[in-house]
């Protein structure tokens, strides 16, 4: 078979192009980048860390609210996981992600703390909304540092936690923005926004982390010296 | 054997048309480096905290490009390895604002490391974007059984303005500002294909700004 130039065929890419651009489509975003550790003096604990199934598959969606608008389903729960992954251990002297009871029972007795982030909210924003060149993205996290004591083993095999043995509860706020840009789609900048701010989760983190008065207590009770602070 | 001898010439004429733009620049720098600066890098970073815009990574990438290719000799960190390598030091949320702050960064022992194994003596801020200022006209285009085409006309301005302080990481000190401003407009005729005269605004001034740079840190220039 000869395959050549038919006389439809700039048709054909001309109702491509058409479909392609016409607008009212779903829009899904699965978070993917690549995250550094951080550079600094370690804190020196040992700390667990629980990522619960609604942090882990962590997804915002939000449906259209005109004709000419697309509906928005960001997932961000993979990265979300890698991120942490990464980040907590260049700030902590170890770290150990407790994902059972199994693990739990292997490791708590070595554990200064246990970690366990949440999601609260996340906001977008994109040029269609705002008439503003940027796409933006915002997060608040809801962390919560517990005793190992307090995790326990649910019925469905997921792991709980007693809130009467928090070390600290406290939020972050985390953003990121970016420019609209020749030939980048709405996708593509969405990302790279939610990129930018769980960078900035991390930057967020650092700085707040000693501050929150009952953190530096543990810290103090644990004779560790705070991380370091941002100029 | 070329079939259209004048295909080429015309492709070459249209990929040339540029539009004029306007540039200026300022300078106020003290401290020069009179023998250039030997074997210490130096690094251009974007500042990117402002609500509305971000200064563009690939327009920092280009003053680099501009101070290494006119001295060889000068080693420009890369932006993105060097924020990377630092996070989360200079991340828009607590990047620092002023010299000072760096020599308490070096306090924490890997980040002192860090920034030793980048030899760096010189950090420069830039902070700036390009925006389209105006656009006007109009241009319809489409598709038919017998090809496709279009015509109208287009038109729209661009300006840059970007500021770079340069500062001494040796000395602690801010040792001098340069900026440049440029703008242009730029036309887009179409009658069946669209002919775009560009007018190369943001290229002007990384040229504008580089250069500049080139001739403060240089001993050649």
């Amino acid at each position: 078979m000869i395959f050549g130039p038919r006389p439809y065929g700039l048709r054909m890419i001309a109702l491509v192009a058409v479909m392609a651009l016409s607008g009212c489509s779903n829009k899904q975003v699965i978070v993917t980048g690549n995250f550094p550790t951080p550079t600094m003096t370690k804190v020196q604990t040992t700390l667990g860390v629980v990522y619960s199934p609604e942090f882990a598959n962590h997804e915002f969606f939000d449906e259209a609210k005109g004709r000419n608008e697309s509906s928005w389903l960001v997932q961000t729960g993979t990265a979300q996981v890698e991120f942490w992954n990464t980040f907590l251990p260049g700030m902590f002297e170890r770290v150990v992600v407790i994902g059972s009871d199994e693990d739990w029972h292997t490791h708590h007795e070595s554990l200064d703390a246990v970690l366990i982030p949440q999601v609260a909210e996340l906001q977008y924003a994109i040029p269609l909304h705002t008439n503003v060149k940027v796409y933006e993205i915002w997060l608040r996290y809801q962390f919560r540092l517990v005793t190992p004591e307090a995790i326990h083993a649910h019925e469905a095999e997921s792991l709980m936690f007693n809130p009467a043995e928090d070390i600290a509860s406290f939020t972050l706020t985390a953003y990121g923005k970016t420019p609209s840009a020749f030939m980048q789609s709405d996708t593509d900048a969405v990302n790279y926004a939610a990129i930018v701010a769980l960078r900035d989760a991390g930057a967020n983190f650092i700085t707040q982390f000693e501050r929150i008065p009952a953190v530096a207590t543990w810290l103090l009770a644990l004779g560790e010296d705070t991380p370091g602070e941002a100029p | 054997m070329i079939a259209n001898p004048r295909l080429p010439l015309s492709l070459v004429l249209v990929l040339s048309l540029q539009a004029c733009v306007s540039a200026t620049v300022n300078e106020m720098t003290y401290n020069e480096p009179e023998a250039g600066i030997g074997d210490a890098a130096l690094v251009i970073l974007g500042r990117r905290h402002a609500p509305d815009y971000d200064t563009e990574f690939d327009f920092i990438d280009c003053v680099g490009k501009v101070i290494h290719s006119g001295d060889p000799s000068i080693t420009v960190i890369n932006e993105r390895q060097f924020i990377d390598r630092l996070y989360p030091w200079f991340e828009p949320r607590i990047a620092p604002m002023q010299p000072s702050d760096i020599d308490r960064l070096r306090a924490q022992t890997p980040i002192h490391e860090q920034l030793n194994r980048f030899g760096i003596e010189y950090m420069i801020w830039i902070d700036g974007t390009t925006i389209e200022t105006n656009s006007t006209g109009s241009m319809t285009c489409g598709v038919g059984p017998g090809g496709a085409g279009c015509f109208g006309f287009g038109t729209w301005g661009n300006e840059a303005n970007y500021e770079a302080t340069i500062w001494n990481l040796n000395e602690q000190a801010e040792v001098g500002k340069v900026s440049a401003e440029t703008s242009g407009q730029s036309y887009m005729p179409a009658v069946i294909v669209p002919i775009p005269i560009i007018a190369p605004v943001q290229d002007t001034a990384c040229e504008s700004l580089g250069l500049q740079l080139l001739q403060y840190f240089s001993s050649e220039h």
